[in-house]
């Protein structure tokens, strides 16, 4: 598939948005005491919601014909791209309510802004969910018709949000709580386990091949010719290939920056670092993010001479 | 009803006509304009409803060249519809028809990941889906004359390679025709279940040679019979 | 040919169902505002009917007429794409003439009025018809209008004139009318609907485009078997039951051999050979001696036989006589005689045409060529269809029925485009005749108005006069030495050197050596060179690359070798640049135009048919028809037959010609609604509204013939007797094959010195005619390969028209275009990897002539020994309202630039001869040799490259983005609540 910007911005930065303020809210509410802050609350929680927002304005930039972006929510019934824009939207008011409250009553806001929180963090989790079914509900793309889409995203969304949270309760109120950052070790060690996971289980070669999709299942098939020459809409959209080469170094260069760097950050306990180690890992999960896009292999290339999704 | 087309792979020769006439009636049809972009330049790219590829079958000396045209299947499990956001992307439940309301379609793409076939296509101009329509113009259009109500594709097909009828009707033409030719789907395995259906090629007739009566070895061995000029 | 109409596809059942659905949409088209019309599709040279649905003088719709005869309904990807060619940005607008002081290609052109474009013409043709007509060399491209254009040139005084089909398939045409009065090409067809073998030899498109189309799917629904004999394996091949990878130029080695097997084995239709061909006539065996191989005639004028039965010499066109087909006789004066049957025989018979023999040379396995003869004689004899019909020979005796030996065939440029091809041709139809399956059910139909007897009569025009009309056409069907358009040293009459000593029987001329020899003033020079519809600057030129710097080659005078060049086109095609004079022409939505019965018309085998143009768009541009500006010329220079005793003008315009001119009486360019009133039909008195008659009828006229004149028509009396009244022919006479041609042994007696007539003195003249004018078949290697080395040039390199696209012309075209806009080299797989080349990757393709650079693509379908590419791809940068850098012009590539329009250089005389059937002077694209190199790294894109050439003055720029509609689009709303509320399904 190819790779396009705005929609890797879209679910990275979303992604960890939602992250953090589930692990926000949580923390908060379970009384998580270096989460009783005001200043790092409303800083974490000022931060993903900018995160969630750019997230969703990129996510508009994807659209070819955005004046009809609002019609997105009708499908709600069937589509994982509606719910997903109307959990998206849903969040924003009790995310705001309960931002609201903290800012003018501090942490412990209380009743109406403690539901709001939670229902905030649900829908976060909800989102999040719903966009990671609108890529495992395809059929058609093998690499992310599985139960470990969703695995993927909610991790890696908890694990960079966890990492942020880390970093603003450091920066914020000075000394680096414990319990975030083992918690954001945990959940590094857990998405970088969820990734390699899903690396060998596309590597598996499965589904459907040329033979399939042409109808000639005994012999070999070979394209002539696809019927264009200049490359159409279907070759643009589908037919992204990274060289064998290049995918070895790039899934590299992911686990470092997504995984290892951070956790080896991590494992400073500086909160200076961690800043950092957040920066690097969402930076790494951008490539993540382009590797997950790129590695994907959308069954309509079959019919442009691929011999296997 | 159940409409969808039969496609003939072994009388198809991949001339493109059907590619084109659909090209040609729907751009001032419903979904239309088809924009072209850069259509006089190096890379000219336009959304097509149809398009044909073309396959070798096989290693010599056992291979087969196959032209195989691909349109909307018009699925019936067409994930595609469930997955619109807006809804612009539905399947008619009179004729199972799935059509994309160009007036309610946001151009986000998801559909075209949907479908297995490649048959959407996203109009570079107007940012909206385009897809096969099959024709709702023109089979439906009263004032056409009745044998003229099929797609265009099917009327000008010059190898009667495309055949456009009701599925769920079995005394149809399209169902004789799956029926008696082992119509296929294409990649059953995803479960769309598409309409549209594939005739694979046939087996090649067996011919009779003539069982050589005498083997004359010169001229001398012919003797002249006598037939009247 | 029974193809169902289109009837409703949905049952009873259904269409009530979609009556109510229909109830429900909105109304998509305002067809209160639209307009159907009806004329003639030219995307390509099929002509299909096509029914036009416009709007605002726009557009909306072009479909084929189902009630058309030669498409039924259907039309092809070109057909479909015509609104692209109307609004192409390549159309021209205005007259243009180069600009004074610039140089030709330079593209530097001022538009001039018509008034002014027309006196300069005027001026420059009349100045050379009142002194030497054939300063003016007239020749015309794939256009459908020669009986107009040929006319033309004969009124004007010029023999310099001809179409394109020298370069084209006259080897399809010679072979056939030269054989059985008709031909593959445009003459005829297979029995689509009783044949149940059919064979296809070297076609991918073909001018029966859509009709082959339909045809195919009416044997596969018959299950009739279909096999293609091909190097290469796409389109029609694809489809085939069997696929035959023959190697290119040994078809006639194949065909001899299954004539050897058929012979062998006695299997041949004797009783067809005797009636309907001369295999029973008496040859004259007199080796070395004036006379020999021709027809033994004795006191009479008409070719002998032996009488079986009265046991003596009788004239073999005498009805109820017994001839013997075989054996040695001795004529009265003691001259020893054959019968041509005999002579066959023993010819073929020979080990040189066994399978294993011929095997070897072909590449077709011996087991196949012996099993597809016996496949074809079982059909042909086990599997004979008969048609009830009571008819009349030509003798006017009765017969009780059609007798069909259900095998055809049809074969065009695979067999054409080589040096062999005349012979390649004829060694196919002997094999059809061998089996009987000429004009029957089941076989080869001829279609009107052919068949014609054997060859037409008519003869090349040689003599010419200042201000005097040719006394017959320039083109004809020589027979014998005489005929040819020679000087009394034997040097050639005419540019192109048809009807010399090095092509003598090139009855459709050679347009391809047209510029080449007037830039060598060999045979002379010319002042004016008239082109219409042909691009010889670059796709139907040989050697184009030579071409164009021969277009613009200077005499030391500095003025130009050919002085002035007119061409006629409607696009900025790479040949407008390279002219002085340019005449824009209307698109063939915007004009009248008649595909006429005195040319190769729209007839199908059971009925006579002629069709029309009319425009369906005004044109917006400042454009004149072709057609006009030849009324126009033909009034304005005074030719006889345009003006009126004192002078006057005799047509207003061309519409008003095509109704009034009178070849003979009561004869004209269209055969349709003749009469008065319209009522007459072939033949009949002008009709003032004929033109209108053709309007209401769809714009065609189709004349089916009865039951009893649809078959065995070179024998049937009551047919013959229709195409003489309707001026196809002379006489009534049986129309007899010639599978042994006396006059092609006359050429040879002239070269062998034993003719009574002119004879060449060259060498090489004689060597050809002894070697190639066999009177029977015969297969040599072709020319190029004779003279290169084999070993050096591994590779057969030919084309494939692609079934979307028409030559150079639709490369303009916004949808045809996106289908291909690149062309590749395709190469065997096995023999790409054994020479390591690999998929995609650039390649030098060099022959004795010149090279080339393009790109590779490996494929299976391939004979190993061929590479080739589809036709006519590639483009000059600006040309067509291309952009620059356009695949067509960057990656694409001609192969034309490898094909030298002579024979390779060895320093004989031959290298001042035509690279050209020996025969015929079709030329030999295809018999090009190549070898294949990789390309270094980093050499990619093709080569060579050209500058890019210039936009019309004035043109606007192409458009980045287009999207054509006719009307606002009516779109289907799904409701809100259905969005809202449906579930999954
Ligand atoms: N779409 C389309 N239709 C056209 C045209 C066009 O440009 N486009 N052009 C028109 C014109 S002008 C013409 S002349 C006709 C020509 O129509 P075709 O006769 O179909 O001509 P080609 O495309 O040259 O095809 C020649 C075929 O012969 C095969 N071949 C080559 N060498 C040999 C050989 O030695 N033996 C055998 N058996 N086969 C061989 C090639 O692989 C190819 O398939 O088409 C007409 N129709
Ligand atoms: N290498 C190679 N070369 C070949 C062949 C091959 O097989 N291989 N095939 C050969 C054969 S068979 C043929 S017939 C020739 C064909 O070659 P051409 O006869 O040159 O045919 P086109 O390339 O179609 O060019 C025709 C010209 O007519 C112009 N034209 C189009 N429509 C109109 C119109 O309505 N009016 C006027 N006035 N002009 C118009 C076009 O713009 C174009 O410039 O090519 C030959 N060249
Ligand atoms: S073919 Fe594709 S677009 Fe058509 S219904 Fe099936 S999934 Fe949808
Ligand atoms: S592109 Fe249009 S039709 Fe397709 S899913 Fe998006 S909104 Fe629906
Ligand atoms: S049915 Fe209509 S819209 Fe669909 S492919 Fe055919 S012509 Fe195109
Ligand atoms: S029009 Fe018919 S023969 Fe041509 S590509 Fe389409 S289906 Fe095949
Ligand atoms: S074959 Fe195609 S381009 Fe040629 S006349 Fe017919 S429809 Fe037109
Ligand atoms: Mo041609």
């Amino acid at each position: 598939m190819h790779p396009a910007f705005s929609v890797l911005f879209f679910t990275v930065l979303s992604g960890a948005g939602y992250g953090l303020m589930i692990l926000l809210v949580i923390g908060h509410l379970t009384g998580l005491s270096q989460l009783q802050d005001g200043g790092v609350l409303l800083t974490a929680g000022i931060l993903s919601f900018i995160l969630i927002a750019i997230g969703l304005l990129c996510s508009m930039g994807h659209l070819a014909n955005p004046k009809n972006a609002w019609r997105a929510f009708n499908r709600f019934k069937t589509s994982w791209l509606s719910r997903e824009g109307v959990f998206a939207i849903a969040f924003f008011p009790f995310a705001l309510i309960y931002l609201g409250g903290i800012w003018s009553n501090g942490a412990d806001a209380g009743g109406i802004f403690t539901l709001a929180g939670i229902i905030a963090a649900v829908l976060a989790i909800v989102t999040l969910f719903c966009t990671s079914m609108i890529y495992a509900s395809l059929k058609t793309i093998r690499q992310w018709n599985t139960s470990l889409t969703p695995v993927n995203y909610i991790s890696l969304g908890l694990m960079s949000g966890s990492l942020l949270l880390a970093a603003i309760q450091g920066s914020v109120s000075g000394g680096l709580s414990t319990v975030l950052y083992q918690l954001a070790l945990a959940l590094v060690v857990l998405g970088a386990i969820a990734k390699i996971i899903y690396l060998f289980w596309i590597g598996k070669p499965a589904g459907s091949t040329i033979n399939t999709a042409t109808g000639f299942t005994q012999a070999s098939v070979r394209l002539l010719d696809q019927g264009h020459t200049s490359n159409g809409f279907l070759n643009n959209e589908f037919g992204y290939t990274v060289e064998a080469n290049k995918l070895v170094m790039l899934r590299l260069l992911m686990l470092a920056m997504a995984f290892i760097v951070p956790f080896l950050l991590l494992l400073t306990a500086n909160s200076n670092l961690i800043v950092f180690a957040a920066i690097i890992a969402i930076a790494g999960l951008l490539v993540e993010r382009w590797l997950f896009f790129a590695e994907a292999r959308h069954v309509v290339r079959l019919f442009h001479g691929d011999q296997q999704t | 009803m159940k409409l969808g087309l039969v496609i003939d792979l072994d009388t198809c020769v991949g001339c493109h006509g059907c590619a084109t006439a659909c090209k040609q009636w729907n751009t001032s049809g419903t979904i239309g304009p088809l924009a072209d972009k850069d259509p006089y330049g190096r890379e000219p790219v336009g959304s097509w409803l149809n398009r044909i590829r073309s396959y070798e079958v096989d290693d010599t000396p056992n291979s087969k060249t196959v032209h195989m045209p691909m349109s909307c299947m018009h699925c019936e499990d067409a994930d595609c519809v469930t997955v619109c956001p807006t809804g612009a992307s539905y399947k008619r439940l009179e004729d199972g028809i799935v059509l994309v309301d160009q007036d309610k379609c946001m151009g986000c793409n998801l559909c075209s990941w949907a479908c297995p076939y490649g048959a959407r296509e996203l109009d570079p101009e107007q940012g909206t889906m385009k897809k096969c329509t099959l024709c709702v113009d023109r089979i439906y259009d009263e004032k056409l004359p009745e044998a003229e109500r099929q797609p265009a594709c099917v009327l000008t097909c010059p190898t009667k390679s495309r055949v456009f009828g009701d599925f769920d009707d079995p005394d149809s033409e399209v169902s004789k025709l799956v029926r008696g030719r082992a119509g296929k789907q294409l990649m059953p395995e995803l479960g769309y279940n598409p309409v549209n259906t594939y005739l694979p090629p046939r087996n090649k007739p067996v011919q009779d040679q003539i069982d050589p009566a005498s083997l004359k070895d010169t001229v001398k061995g012919w003797v002249n019979k006598i037939i009247a000029r | 040919m029974s193809i169902t109409k289109p009837t409703s596809p949905l049952n009873e059942v259904s269409q009530i169902k979609a009556n109510v659905i229909a109830k429900d949409l909105p109304a998509f088209e305002e067809h209160a505002k639209q307009d159907i019309k009806y004329t003639t599709c030219y995307m390509c040279a099929c002509r299909c009917g096509i029914k036009v649905t416009v709007e605002d003088n726009k557009v909306r719709f072009i479909q084929g007429n189902p009630n058309h005869p030669i498409n039924k309904g259907v039309l092809c990807a070109k057909g479909n794409s015509g609104i692209m060619k109307q609004y192409s940005p390549a159309k021209l607008s205005s007259p243009l003439l180069r600009k004074p002081g610039t140089e030709r290609g330079a593209g530097e052109f001022e538009e001039i009025s018509w008034d002014q474009a027309l006196d300069m013409l005027e001026k420059r043709l009349k100045r050379i018809r009142e002194t030497d007509p054939k300063q003016l060399a007239y020749f015309t491209g794939r256009d459908q209008m020669q009986a107009l254009t040929g006319m033309w040139a004969s009124q004007f005084g010029t023999i310099n004139w001809a179409a394109h089909g020298g370069f084209c398939s006259v080897n399809m045409a010679a072979g056939g009318l030269y054989t059985m009065g008709h031909a593959f090409w445009e003459f005829g067809d297979p029995d689509w609907e009783n044949t149940k073998y059919f064979m296809m030899w070297g076609v991918a498109e073909d001018h029966s485009s859509n009709p082959i189309k339909l045809g195919l799917k009416r044997l596969k629904e018959r299950g009739a078997k279909f096999v293609s004999v091909n190097p290469v394996r796409t389109g029609y091949q694809a489809i085939a039951d069997e696929w035959v990878a023959i190697r290119p130029g040994t078809d006639g080695i194949l065909a001899l051999s299954m004539a050897h097997v058929l012979l062998k084995h006695q299997l041949v239709d004797e009783e067809f050979l005797i009636r309907y061909t001369n295999s029973a006539q008496l040859v004259v065996m007199t080796p070395g001696k004036v006379g020999d191989g021709l027809f033994y005639r004795g006191d009479s004028e008409v070719p002998q036989v032996w009488d079986q039965v009265k046991e003596a010499f009788v004239d073999s066109n005498l009805p109820d006589i017994t001839p013997a087909l075989f054996g040695e006789y001795t004529a009265p004066d003691g001259t020893p005689l054959k019968t041509a049957m005999s002579i066959l025989v023993e010819k073929y018979m020979d080990e040189q045409y066994s399978p294993e023999v011929a095997a070897k040379e072909c590449g077709v396995p011996a087991e196949d060529i012996e099993r597809m003869a016996l496949e074809m004689a079982h059909v042909a004899f086990k599997e004979t269809i008969t048609i009830d019909v009571e008819w009349t020979d030509w003798a006017g005796r009765k017969q009780d029925k059609f007798i069909g030996r259900p095998v055809s065939m049809h074969a065009m440029r695979g067999i054409s485009a080589h040096s062999n091809g005349f012979q390649t041709c004829r060694a196919i139809h002997m094999l059809q005749t061998l089996l009987g399956t000429i004009d029957c059910p089941g076989g080869h139909l001829a279609k009107p108005p052919f068949p014609k007897h054997v060859p037409p009569g008519i003869k090349p025009a040689k003599e010419m006069a200042p201000n005097t009309p040719l006394k017959s056409p320039p083109l004809g069907f020589p027979t014998c030495p005489e005929d040819l358009a020679i000087n009394e040293d034997g040097s050639p009459r005419r540019i192109d050197k048809a009807y010399s000593w090095d092509a003598p029987i090139s009855c459709h001329g050679l347009m391809h050596m047209v510029i080449s020899n007037a830039v060598k003033g060999d045979p002379y020079k010319i002042d004016t060179l008239m082109l219409f519809m042909a691009n010889m600057a670059w796709n139907s030129s040989m050697n184009t690359d030579q071409t164009i710097d021969m277009l613009c080659e200077k005499e030391d005078s500095g003025e130009y070798k050919i002085p002035f060049i007119v061409c006629s086109d409607a696009f900025n095609s790479e040949m407008v640049a390279y002219s002085d004079l340019v005449l824009p022409d209307t698109t063939y939505l915007e004009r009248y135009d008649t595909i006429s019965m005195l040319d190769r018309p729209i007839s199908e085998p059971h009925a006579a048919c002629d069709s029309v143009r009319i425009p369906v768009i005004k044109p917006d541009r400042n454009v004149m028809s072709w057609q006009e500006v030849m009324v126009e010329m033909a009034g304005r220079l005074g030719f006889p037959a345009f003006t009126k005793e004192g002078g006057e003008r005799k047509y207003d315009d061309y519409k008003d010609f095509i109704v009034n001119f009178e070849k003979e009486p009561g004869i004209g360019f269209l055969a349709g609604y003749r009469g008065k009133d319209g009522e007459k039909s072939l033949r009949g008195e002008p009709n003032p509204r004929q033109w209108e008659a053709y309007e209401e009828n769809e714009g065609f006229f189709e004349m089916h013939f009865d039951m009893n004149q649809r078959y065995m028509r070179h024998a049937n009396l009551d047919y013959l007797k229709l195409a003489k009244e309707a001026a196809w022919i002379g006489n009534t006479n049986q129309i007899v094959i010639e599978l042994y041609s006396e006059k092609l042994q006359k050429f040879r007696l002239a070269g062998q010195g034993l003719y009574d007539g002119p004879m060449p003195t060259e060498e090489h003249h004689k060597e050809r005619l002894v070697k190639y004018f066999d009177p029977l078949p015969i297969y040599y290697m072709p020319l190029e390969e004779q003279r290169i080395d084999r070993d050096e040039y591994p590779y057969h390199a030919v084309n494939q028209r692609p079934m979307f696209m028409y030559h150079s012309w639709d490369s303009q075209n916004a949808w045809l275009r996106q289908i291909m806009s690149q062309n590749y080299l395709f190469m065997n797989r096995v023999a790409a990897e054994r020479d390591g080349i690999k998929d995609l990757s650039w390649v030098w393709v060099e022959s004795h002539n010149g090279k080339i650079r393009c790109q590779v693509k490996l494929m299976e379908g391939t004979n190993e020994q061929t590479v080739w590419t589809w036709n006519a791809i590639a483009k000059r940068g600006g040309a067509w309202g291309l952009d620059g850098d356009v695949k067509e012009n960057k990656d694409g590539f001609l192969m034309n630039h490898l094909i030298s329009e002579l024979l390779p250089q060895k320093g004989d005389k031959m290298d001042r001869v035509t690279n050209s059937d020996p025969v015929t002077g079709q030329a030999a694209w295809y018999d090009l040799r190549v070898k294949i190199t990789p390309a270094a790294p980093g050499e990619t894109g093709s080569w060579p490259s050209y500058s890019d050439l210039k936009a019309q003055p004035n043109a606007e720029p192409s458009p980045k983005m287009l999207s054509y509609s006719s009307h606002k689009n009516v779109n289907l709303l799904r409701s809100l609540s259905d969005i809202l509320t449906r579930g999954n399904k």
